[in-house]
């Protein structure tokens, strides 16, 4: 599903990612760990065509995203649910608008924007929510917002970018408790965290960057003190 | 085709969230943009009367050729009849000249001094200094005489107020290229979540940049409707005066100074449109990173 080949990315000379390969299957679950500037947010940034590799080939369902033209970037994101750390939600607008925000923009009929928005509210437990305002929600309700958002579109492939890093350690458990659910039912989830108790709660495929450089890819792992 | 009608319909909808979002600013755009028109239109409207004020004068102006008594005037109207500036000649015989001078001056019994004179009438005002030169070269003619310099000074100011509308429409749409740049930055910066969100769910470039585009095209046409207004004022309440001025100076005139004001508003709300439009696209394009 996610294929990186010989990845590297530079930043004005200074490298972020060394030769990165990697391959992660259809309704696989991962975490991708490391330190600050580890190169976690720039491997999730080439995932979703945010950047492009100075060297190597990004691949997602066997399509090169090296060579998607600008117009095709937006097809590409479209079968990709993004989370966000900071949610990136509407205040302004109601949890049920939050979420099917996108769906209007993309001149979905109101009746399935009905469906796909009280389905996906559904499965993050938040269809008593559907009125609320986010600013009347806590952290991790908020982040169940921005996951509806994100799995609305039924997107194969879920990539979380440190999605529990404003929520407390319970919340936090939660939220990747909810995202290990969306991956049971086949869709790929991938996500980046340096959030040691919780990886190790879950044994589950683990990414180790430290330096730009992978250094393990573990199942069943531990997020271990060496790999900081 | 349902699908992009609904798309449609939600960046209309963007686009009146951004007019909202703008608050005051959105009359700081369209009131300079307003004036600008206004200039834009009351230069073309001015222009046009003055077109057809040199062209009703025109239509008077004949040029008068005096021949010498050895000339026969049917000849030489004949011969001047040939030149394409010509549209008509009459011939006024000295004879019928003096019965005239006689009958409205009461001169003594004298010989008759007159000449016999051709009037030339042209087939535009503009061909007066083509055809004079041509005639002068006759020998036919004596002399010949035209009122060259008023519809000449006219043609001047209509130059010049064309040039100068030009210049001052052009400076203040460039100042209003800019006022609506900064509204529309100003809007992206306060809905640079939403943009963000948009791009990175996969929603397209139209969808983002096209509210923005509309909501300057919705400044280019409010504009417009107001500069029409201004103009329709002047029209309804300025115009009978300055042309029962013009009537009292030369009535043959006032025949000729109707112009369109849809056409000058159809012309303004284009370029408004044009303006405003153009200059979202520019500051979408500048800073909305897709």
């Amino acid at each position: 599903m996610i294929r990186l080949q010989n990845v590297c990315k530079n930043y004005g000379g200074s490298p972020a990612l060394s030769n990165i390969n990697l391959h992660i299957g259809l309704g696989e679950f991962a975490f991708l760990v490391g330190p600050s500037g580890a190169g976690k947010s720039t491997l999730m940034r080439l995932l979703y065509r945010e950047e492009v590799p100075t060297s190597g080939n990004v691949l997602i369902s066997g399509v090169n995203l090296n060579r998607l033209s600008k117009g095709q970037i937006p097809l590409l994101r479209r079968r990709l649910g993004i989370i966000f750390q900071d949610f990136k939600l509407l205040n302004s607008q109601t949890v049920f608008n939050n979420v099917a925000y996108v769906l209007r923009a993309l001149g979905v009929d109101e009746r399935e924007v009905n469906k796909r928005v009280s389905s996906a509210l559904a499965v993050v437990g938040l269809e008593h929510k559907r009125d609320s305002y986010p600013t009347e929600l806590s952290g991790g309700e908020q982040q169940r917002v921005g996951i509806a958002r994100a799995i609305v579109n039924g997107p194969p492939v879920l990539l979380a970018d440190e999605p529990t890093g404003n929520l407390d350690p319970a919340t936090s458990l939660e939220i990747v408790q909810l995202l290990e659910r969306i991956s049971q039912r086949g869709t790929t989830v991938l996500i980046s965290t340096h959030d040691q108790p919780i990886v190790n709660a879950m044994r589950r495929r683990v990414i180790a960057l430290k330096g730009g450089e992978l250094v393990a890819d573990v199942d069943n792992g531990f997020y271990e003190l060496e790999m900081a | 085709m349902l699908r992009s009608l609904r798309i449609f319909r939600r960046v209309c909808i963007e686009t009146l969230l951004g007019l909202r979002a703008s608050g005051w600013s959105n009359w700081l755009v369209v009131s300079i943009l307003a004036v600008a028109l206004t200039i834009f239109g009351g230069v073309l409207q001015m222009t046009m009367t003055l077109k057809n004020l040199v062209n009703a004068w025109g239509n008077q102006i004949q040029i008068s050729a005096y021949l010498p008594d050895s000339a026969d005037p049917k000849t030489v109207a004949h011969e001047i009849s040939r030149f394409s500036e010509v549209k008509q000649v009459e011939i006024v015989t000295k004879d019928v000249a003096w019965n005239e001078m006689q009958h409205t001056f009461k001169v003594a019994s004298v010989d008759n001094p007159l000449p016999n004179t051709l009037h030339i009438k042209l087939s535009s005002p503009d061909q007066v200094e083509v055809l004079a030169p041509k005639l002068r070269l006759m020998s036919s003619i004596e002399s010949i005489r035209y009122p060259l310099k008023v519809a000449k000074k006219i043609n001047d100011v209509r130059h010049f107020l064309e040039l100068a509308g030009l210049f001052v429409t052009a400076a203040l749409s460039a100042a209003t290229l800019t006022v609506i740049g900064n509204t529309i930055h100003l809007v992206i910066k306060a809905r640079h979540k939403e943009i963000e969100i948009l791009s990175l769910m996969g929603v397209g470039p139209f969808y983002i940049k096209c509210p923005f585009v509309f909501q300057g095209a919705v400044y280019g046409a409010m504009a417009a409707i107001l500069a029409t207004a201004v103009l329709l004022g002047i029209h309804l309440y300025i115009d009978p005066y300055v042309k029962d001025q013009l009537f009292s100076l030369a009535p043959a005139l006032t025949q000729n100074l109707e112009y369109s004001l849809v056409q000058t508003s159809l012309l303004m709300c284009a370029l408004g449109v044009i303006v405003g439009a153009g200059g979202s696209l520019w500051t979408s394009g500048r800073y909305i990173k897709l």
